[in-house]
């Protein structure tokens, strides 16, 4: 079954958010994803999963023992 | 000298009597040295920094004065003055050999029957923290056993977390069936002694030319998904001139060979003479070496100092191997992070199995190929399949040791009951 994918709208532009890359930096280092996006205040929404998962997991990666 | 500093007080043996005695860091002109004086056998100096870097800006705040008069070695296994718990064990399971070696901190010997298999699954409850414990297997050469793979099995059935093989690779160069018995029996890694990228170097050090065996080893291994850290021993002027080549044939070899460990040469157990100041090689020296013959492959800040450990007794490099360039993971932002606690022990474990142990097979996809390092799924990909360390090791003899790095060991010998941090385990006089 096809999960319905869900309108996501800025609150402060009432604008829809649009997937686009997004830098985001942790301990030195810089990487980038697409994430949605405001197109008219560039506000992003992270996903709660995304955060949890492979964010989280980019965290570990990079923190020493 | 006049303008020699003493910069700590600590306690070291003498090297011809082992008897405890007071030693001093001092700085002079050209290094910094571990002066100690017994009252029956005079004074002796060991170079321990050579001046590359700051020795106090690589220690840190971490150089806790002694209160009193410690009890190591007389005492070790373990006191309640040892800092550290145990991060790595090591199990002898022999002491027989197929190599006779110039350098062996175990003097091997032929002669001497191997701990039956018995007496070895009856010490495992003492050796085991389950799900926790990385076990060292080592020797003598630990696959002179046939029944090897059955104790690896004991071993993970245990509970142990993962199984460290210490080996020269004869044998699963030679031996595929025997790689695979030991694959299916749960071994998670093997540390490959690995002096050089020619056979020159492995003639004057092993006794033979054994470069085409260890490449059929790191093979043999890969194909039973066993992960390989090649562990060259560092000798001057033997193979300190080939440190870069060993690191472009260990990145070369990702992601079957997961890392590169470096072991200046320590003087205990069976040496060809008593070191020269010459022929120490120290901590600060070997990581400007990576640098300069890896000519900007790998950078020294790239490469952060043991904090389980103490400083001086090693540095670890995390990287992800990318079209043959090291992408650093850890960084000077890194340095000083707080795991100088109790449980600096099991963070070291779990740092160094993620890296040593090679993901299932069908976790090795590289599902995002845009080839850039920057892109979160690439790196993720990547990281998990072409991960390698850079580390290094840098044991201690009668010349050198200073108990206030041996205080905070976690690498620990099983012996009788007893863990034993291993510098003191393997501490033998100099005659003469």
């Amino acid at each position: 079954m096809e999960v319905e994918k869900k309108k996501l709208v800025c609150c402060k532009c009432q604008k829809e958010l649009e997937m686009m890359k997004t830098d985001f930096t942790y301990l030195g280092h810089s990487f980038f994803t697409e994430l949605p996006r405001c197109p008219g205040c560039g506000q992003v929404y992270i996903p709660e999963e995304l955060v949890r998962s492979r964010i989280s997991e980019v965290e570990m990666q990079l923190e020493d023992k | 000298m006049i303008n020699d500093e003493v910069i700590y007080e600590t306690w070291s043996v003498c090297p011809v009597c082992l008897k405890r005695i007071t030693a001093r860091r001092v700085k002079k002109d050209d290094g910094i040295f571990l002066i100690k004086t017994c009252p029956e056998h005079g004074q002796f100096e060991s170079i321990i920094w050579r001046g590359y870097a700051d020795l106090n800006n690589w220690i840190g705040a971490s150089a806790a004065a002694f209160e009193k008069e410690p009890p190591c070695p007389d005492e070790c296994g373990l006191c309640n003055d040892h800092l550290r718990k145990t991060c790595c064990v090591l199990l002898n399971v022999t002491d027989r050999c197929n190599l006779q070696c110039r350098f062996c901190l175990a003097d091997q010997d032929n002669n001497s029957a191997d701990p039956p298999l018995e007496e070895i699954l009856l010490s495992l409850p003492k050796i085991v923290e389950k799900g926790k414990s990385l076990v060292q297997l080592s020797g003598g050469e630990p696959t002179m056993r046939d029944d090897l793979p059955h104790i690896v099995r004991a071993i993970k059935e245990a509970g142990a977390g993962y199984v460290q093989l210490n080996s020269n690779g004869i044998r699963l160069g030679e031996d595929k069936e025997y790689v695979k018995e030991l694959a299916q029996a749960g071994l998670s890694f093997v540390f490959m002694q690995f002096d050089g990228t020619n056979d020159t170097i492995n003639l004057s050090l092993r006794g033979k030319g054994l470069l085409k065996i260890k490449q059929q080893a790191i093979d043999n291994c890969a194909e039973y998904n066993i992960g390989v850290t090649l562990v060259p021993t560092l000798v001057r002027s033997v193979n300190t001139e080939n440190i870069g080549e060993l690191v472009r044939y260990a990145i070369s070899q990702s992601p079957k060979v997961r890392g590169i460990h470096f072991q200046p040469v320590s003087y205990f157990g069976r040496i060809p003479e008593k070191p020269s100041g010459q022929d120490r090689i120290t901590l600060d020296e070997l990581i400007h070496e990576i640098e300069c013959q890896t000519t900007g492959l790998v950078k020294s800040e790239d490469l952060l100092p043991s904090c389980c450990d103490h400083p001086l007794c090693g540095f670890h490099g995390d990287f992800v191997v990318d079209n043959d360039k090291l992408f650093a993971l850890l960084n000077q932002e890194n340095k000083g992070n707080n795991c100088c606690d109790s449980s600096a022990a099991d963070k070291n474990r779990e740092f160094v199995a993620k890296r040593w142990l090679r993901p299932v097979k069908n976790e090795q996809q590289e599902q995002c190929c845009c080839g850039d390092i920057h892109n979160m799924e690439y790196f993720l990909n990547k990281v998990s399949a072409h991960g390698f360390t850079i580390t290094s090791m840098m044991f201690q003899d009668a010349g050198n040791i200073d108990f206030s790095r041996l205080r905070r060991c976690s690498l620990h010998v099983y012996d009788n009951g007893k863990h034993i941090p291993f510098c003191a385990y393997y501490l033998t006089a100099w005659r003469g």
